[in-house]
């Protein structure tokens, strides 16, 4: 049989499909019916996924930078001389960036080199940290740093709500879970500034101004209070944090929330009664780009749990991850201020029981997110690892050609071999065993079904090597060595092992639980962006179908390849959607020439016109990089409020 | 008619794959997934499973192949073009009703125009085709109503019927009444004969009440679409739920569409590629420049509905394009598979 | 497997050389070829109005309209640079090669309109599929009546072929109507949108063939306009362009209605757009 299961590497939904090998290349892919996550469904990512894995565009052959020129020399020797230099740095010197699409047997065996071997806590995971939003907030308020619900609870709930994210963009088969479930009868209520595909196929669709989420949801949830309609258990509980909840609300009135977000009183009141009345109810954000910031994710939470919907079974808040193994990353520890399984740099019993894992005691000084590292010229930054991803180098690009020594590790060609000092090939997804955990908490075991290139090895194995070559053996032979391991210290995975994963699809981790789950603190600002008469409208950005990321990786692919150019041959410098009655107002017509001007910076641009759009506010898609970097460098890259983060801006005509 | 004892159908695998790459319906150990395809060993081929969840035009119309190699070298001018060697005997064993009325769909149209596809004519040449006879349907068919099953009817070398201990043997072309020969398979007797019509016309009466009614409104709708007399809301109700993947078209086993690239290797040879494509992307029809004759997602996806459907389109298979296999509705992120569409027509022309 | 059938190179591109480039106006350019194999040259019989499919090795394949006249014409193609393929052809040197495949579909109905005025409606680079048809009929010139060029461009450096449209000039009953978008210093001939020489013109209308071809937005406004005046639908005929991966009638990228543009076209009167239910 040519067709292998396995599970899709792309977004946060890990969808199962099964993969088509004909002597040893990869030539086709086909969903599988039987996965419980798919159900037979891919997204037009998903369906192409095969076109990725048989490019023959790999990084073949390890690379040393000598006299500025890249030259082939053995694995050995590059791997001698990755260990040495490494070696040579103070551990508060050396930054690790792991890759959210790696498995969690690579990214445990970075966390284990940085923070063991090499003694540094400066590693984080290379993507956008809206995740970690949601990793705090429902870890202290529920215990489960994660989604807490699953996805198959989608189709038993009575009410959904997705606040912000274009999800059928961005996690498409959500979506159509979303989709399929509001055909059978679920009242699906989307909250955002733009009309998306999900906000069309649902029932209700509040299109608030851009950057009022948070002071939508707290309106909702002052509704209830105000009602009486908040479940009684909380509000008479001393310890559930409610009062506070409650506090921060008063200040807030009707009229100006209606006048900031442009919305009626009436239809957030109707929709609140609407959730309030719910057998089960379930909301869906993304923790990616068109993520939410903590405030919002809280009052979700906070809005939730009042009208009895956190907590239980098949109810609460769920951050739906945009790429395959963000979760798996945070298990895993790749996060400066968290060890593995979440446990705060310096815990003791964390400390003790990685010392006792490690032969070697974790090193306790405190690390930094890499982002913060690379902004901060202050910071003493010298060599940087980073494993294989979709990113690019970003605004960091020149700070990053600046330091002494740079490695990169990956299967793809990425604009980081410009920086790189040496350059280590590692297999692809398909060419090792590995374990991805999905949105969900899934951990899914992904087999190999091709051989790697031969200078190329899993990245697990690389790292063992640098480990090995700095004297300390790990003991990793396999994959499946390193899971090991890894049941050992992330206590969520204890007891995984890889025969359990091969049956039933994976296995959901579950939280150690709360008890009772506990309103989320807000800071109760509810600040929102303000238009003003040199910058009258609110620019956001999101996601778009054929573009995945930074779009390093899907530009190996053909179909979604053209897709992505069928728009931006209409739009070679990149777009502006506004709306109709805007176009209007300012003579704007289809392709028209317009500058934009942010109070960080301007350029110029071309209409769209959207009917997606409100008046007042306009859209950026996630992959129009240069025109995000000039609009709003400061957001780039660091930990920015997605969709929700509407920036003031002018267009005019030139 | 000819009889094969079901402790025969080693043999009978055997004897195919002595001559031919069998490809057939396979059941996944760990997922259980059936998946339509190759064979390593013959006894994975498993008559009693369920409909593949893959078509089976794959054999003959990859996702992806390599349909010519080129090298050039731009110093000496030196070119070398050398087409793909396709041409691998291939047998097809189990293959359903649906998907064989699909194939030969593939058939007229590839190898029926004015030119022949040279690619899909060398999948084809070698080829042995063994349907089986649906005794059942499963949930999602509807072949009843496109004319297609349970049974076949034309295209295949050998027909098997499930009957009991025995599989019923059709021969339809010479070359399967030699394997016949050659497995000297008993003749059927006077009853057994009988018991074929008895079976399907069993397995048409297991299909639900809906699949058949659906009958008469497939050819409404086919008469609506290929006159025009849908309302445009129709098409938008449609497209605003289309998720734009492309499964429906991958999943068909009488879609054809693909497109072409060529893939430059590190070593300096070119593959021409061609790939799987679908009319419900934007880039299908997108031209360098930036023209694009078909914008809105539910102008795009009509295409597919009037490729099934309309008569002017069923010219070109010489029957409707939709063979009722139900693919479409399961793998659709949007629930608009075609009897979701035939059902919004329907609607329309009811209200 | 070379499958050639007596009228067209089939699945595998034959080998040309590029002989000569020219430039011809802004990010156009026409590349003369010749095939390597000669007796391949002989047998490339095209009919005006096909069109060929053109590898730039390396980069893929594109459909292109053949300029040139299946009489006494040096074999070229004029393309303007507007996507992955045709960029890396504008980057070929002379004594580059490329592969070609075709001729393919119907090209234009000489024998229907023997005897009829001729008139040609342009716009911008709409003007190459059209040369080689301007090129037959005025070899043939005394099969027919009046012929008529009516060309216009967005601005005077967008009009192809200028040094063509001089030698046409010199062939007897041969006029020329060419007008530019806006105004421009030195411009003395017509400034407005090229329907507007239909009026201008004073064109025949009895007995009168009208060839169009251009971008959609033109097309649509000479069409108003021909009808207008009195034109048949069946007697204006233009050449589709949409993008085409195989030529043959397979990929199916080129469908438009009931048709495909590579086997049914792509030469199309504008009876038969009607029908097609699509936008042009």
């Amino acid at each position: 049989m040519t067709y292998k299961p396995g599970v899709c590497n792309f977004c946060g939904t890990g969808c199962g499909h099964n993969l088509r090998v004909e002597n040893g290349s990869i030539t086709g892919v086909f969903a599988s019916p039987g996965h419980p996550v798919g159900k037979g469904r891919l997204c037009v990512r998903g369906w192409h996924i095969h076109e990725l894995l048989g490019t023959k565009e790999r990084i073949l052959h390890p690379l040393v930078r000598r006299n500025g020129h890249f030259e082939k020399v053995p694995l050995s020797e590059a791997l001698d001389l990755v260990a040495d230099r490494l070696g040579g740095f103070a551990g508060s010197e050396a930054a690790f960036w792991a890759s959210p699409r790696a498995s969690n047997e690579d990214i445990y065996s970075l966390v284990k080199l940085a923070r063991s071997v090499l003694g540094s806590n400066n590693i984080s995971l290379l993507s956008d940290d809206g995740h970690r939003e949601a990793v705090d907030v429902l870890g202290g308020s529920c215990g489960i740093p994660a989604m807490p619900g699953s996805l198959a609870d989608i189709a038993k709930a009575d009410f959904l709500l997705v606040a912000g994210a274009d999800i059928t963009r961005q996690n498409p088969i959500v979506g159509s879970d979303l989709h399929l479930a509001a055909l059978q009868g679920a009242d699906l209520v989307t909250i955002g500034a733009r009309r998306t595909q999900i906000a069309e196929l649902s029932r209700t669709h509040i299109q608030n101004k851009p950057g009022t989420i948070a002071l939508v949801l707290a309106a909702m949830a002052k509704t209830l209070i105000e009602d009486g309609r908040a479940a009684r258990e909380f509000a008479d509980n001393r310890n559930s944090g409610f009062e506070a909840f409650a506090e921060s609300l008063r200040g807030l009135n009707m009229p100006d929330i209606e006048r900031l977000t442009g919305l009626s009183s009436d239809d957030i009141r109707g929709v609140a009664l609407r959730l309030a009345g719910a057998k089960r109810a379930m909301a869906f954000f993304s923790s990616g780009i068109s993520g939410l910031d903590r405030d919002t994710i809280a009052v979700l939470h906070n809005l939730f749990l009042l009208s009895g919907h956190a907590g239980r079974e098949g109810c609460g808040i769920n951050p739906i991850t945009g790429i395959c193994n963000i979760v798996g990353g945070y298990d895993m520890g790749a996060v400066h201020d968290l060890w593995p399984g979440y446990a705060p740099v310096g815990d003791a019993a964390a400390a003790e029981r990685l010392k006792t894992v490690w032969e070697k005691a974790p090193t306790t000084t405190a690390g930094f997110e890499v982002n913060a590292l690379l902004a901060d010229p202050e910071k003493k930054l010298k060599a940087l690892v980073v494993m294989d991803h979709d990113e690019d180098t970003g605004r960091f690009a020149e700070r990053i050609r600046s330091l002494d020594f740079v490695v990169y590790t990956g299967a793809y060609a990425n604009p980081f071999l410009e920086s790189a000092h040496v350059v280590l090939p590692a297999a692809s997804y398909v060419e090792t065993d590995g374990t991805f955990t999905n949105t969900e908490r899934r951990i899914q075991l992904s087999r190999a079904k091709a051989e790697a290139p031969p200078d190329a090895l899993p990245a697990w194995r690389i790292f063992s090597e640098i480990a090995a070559r700095r004297k300390q053996d790990w003991g990793f032979r396999s994959p499946e060595n390193v899971m090991r391991e890894i049941a050992k210290v992330v206590p969520a995975y204890s007891g995984v092992t890889y025969a359990k994963l091969e049956k039933d699809f994976g296995i959901q981790w579950q939280g150690a639980g709360a008890g009772t789950p506990a309103f989320a603190p807000i800071s109760g600002a509810f600040q929102v962006p303000e238009t003003s008469e040199e910058y009258p409208f609110l620019l956001l950005t999101g996601e778009a179908n054929h573009f995945w990321h930074r779009n390093t990786i899907m530009r190996r692919t053909q179909i979604p390849m053209r897709e992505y150019n069928a728009l931006l041959l209409l739009y070679p410098n990149g777009f502006v959607e506004i709306a109709e009655e805007d176009a209007k107002r300012l003579g704007l017509r289809e392709r028209t020439p317009v500058s934009l001007t942010s109070a960080e910076g301007a350029l110029t641009s071309f209409t769209r016109i959207s009917k997606a759009l409100k008046p007042g506010a306009a859209y950026v898609p996630y992959f129009l990089h240069e025109t995000i970097a000039r609009l709003l460098p400061s957001a780039w890259g660091s930990s920015s409020r997605g969709e929700d983060a509407a920036v003031p801006i002018r267009i005019e005509k030139v | 008619m000819n009889i094969l004892e079901k402790k025969k159908v080693p043999e009978f695998m055997a004897a195919l794959a002595a001559d031919y790459d069998l490809y057939g319906p396979i059941v996944h150990p760990d997922s259980k997934d059936v998946l339509f395809d190759r064979a390593a060993d013959p006894g994975d081929i498993a008559l009693q499973a369920p409909i593949p969840y893959n078509p089976a035009k794959i054999p003959f119309f990859p996702q992806r192949e390599s349909i010519l190699g080129y090298t050039y070298d731009r110093s000496t001018g030196d070119v070398r073009i050398a087409p793909a060697d396709l041409v691998r005997p291939k047998a097809l064993v189990g293959i359903r009703s649906c998907d064989l009325t699909g194939l030969l769909c593939l058939d007229r149209f590839f190898l029926g125009q004015e030119f022949v596809d040279d690619v899909f004519r060398d999948h084809r040449r070698k080829t042995f085709i063994v349907a089986n006879t649906c005794v059942r349907p499963f949930p999602q068919c509807f072949c009843v109503c496109t004319d297609s099953g349970p049974s076949a009817r034309e295209g295949f070398d050998i027909n098997l019927t499930e009957a009991g201990d025995v599989y019923l043997v059709e021969a339809g072309s010479e070359k399967g009444e030699a394997l016949v020969r050659k497995l000297e398979l008993p003749a059927a007797d006077e009853a057994q004969t009988a018991l074929k019509d008895k079976i399907v016309d069993g397995s048409i009466a297991l299909f639900d009440e809906v699949s058949r009614e659906n009958k008469a409104w497939i050819s409404r709708a086919t008469n609506r679409l290929t006159t025009g007399f849908i309302r445009n809301e129709v098409w938008e109700y449609i497209g605003k739920q289309c998720f734009e993947c492309g499964a429906c078209a991958f999943t068909c086993p009488s879609c054809s569409c693909f497109n072409i690239e060529d893939l430059n290797g590190p070593d300096g040879t070119t593959d021409r590629c061609r790939t799987w494509d679908s009319c419900s992307f934007e880039g299908y029809t997108k031209m360098a420049g930036d023209h694009n004759p078909r914008r809105p997602v539910e102008d795009r996806r009509n295409k597919r509905f009037f490729c099934k459907l309309s008569y002017s389109q069923s010219r070109k298979y010489l029957r409707p394009g939709c063979v009722g296999c139900g693919r479409c509705v399961r793998v659709c992120p949007g629930d608009i598979g075609l009897p979701t569409v035939v059902t919004a027509i329907r609607r329309e022309i009811t209200e | 497997m070379n499958a050639k059938t007596e009228t067209a190179i089939v699945t595998v591109p034959e080998i040309a050389v590029v002989d000569e480039i020219k430039d011809e106006i802004d990010e156009v350019k026409t590349f003369y070829f010749r095939f390597v194999d000669e007796a391949a040259g002989r047998n490339f019989r095209i009919r005006s109005g096909q069109f060929i499919m053109c590898t730039v090795f390396g980069a893929g394949e594109f459909a292109v309209s053949l300029p040139f006249s299946p009489e006494n014409d040096r074999l070229h193609l004029s393309v303007r640079s507007v996507g992955k393929v045709t960029r890396a052809l504008h980057d070929l040197k002379p004594g580059d090669k490329i592969g070609i495949r075709g001729p393919f579909g119907n090209g234009f109905p000489f024998e229907e309109i023997k005897g009829k005025n001729i008139i040609y409606v342009a716009g911008g680079i709409g003007l190459i599929p059209l040369r080689s048809s301007i090129v037959h009929v005025l070899q043939h010139r005394d099969e027919f009546g009046r012929i008529l060029l009516l060309y216009g461009a967005r601005t005077s450096k967008d009009l192809m072929y200028t040094y063509m449209i001089d030698k046409w000039l010199k062939t007897d009953g041969f006029e020329t109507h060419i007008a530019i978008d806006n105004p421009e210093p030195g411009w003395t001939k017509h400034v407005g949108f090229v329907n507007t020489l239909v009026e201008r013109a004073g064109i025949p209308v009895k007995d009168t063939v009208a060839f169009v071809c251009g971008p959609p937005v033109m097309f649509n406004a000479v069409i108003r306009d021909l009808l207008k005046r009195g034109l048949k639908d069946a007697h204006i005929i233009s050449t589709l362009e949409r993008h085409m991966k195989c030529g043959i009638g397979k990929c199916q990228h080129c469908a438009i209605g009931r048709t495909l543009v590579c086997t049914d076209g792509p030469v199309y009167t504008y009876k038969q757009i009607k029908t097609l239910g699509e936008q042009i």
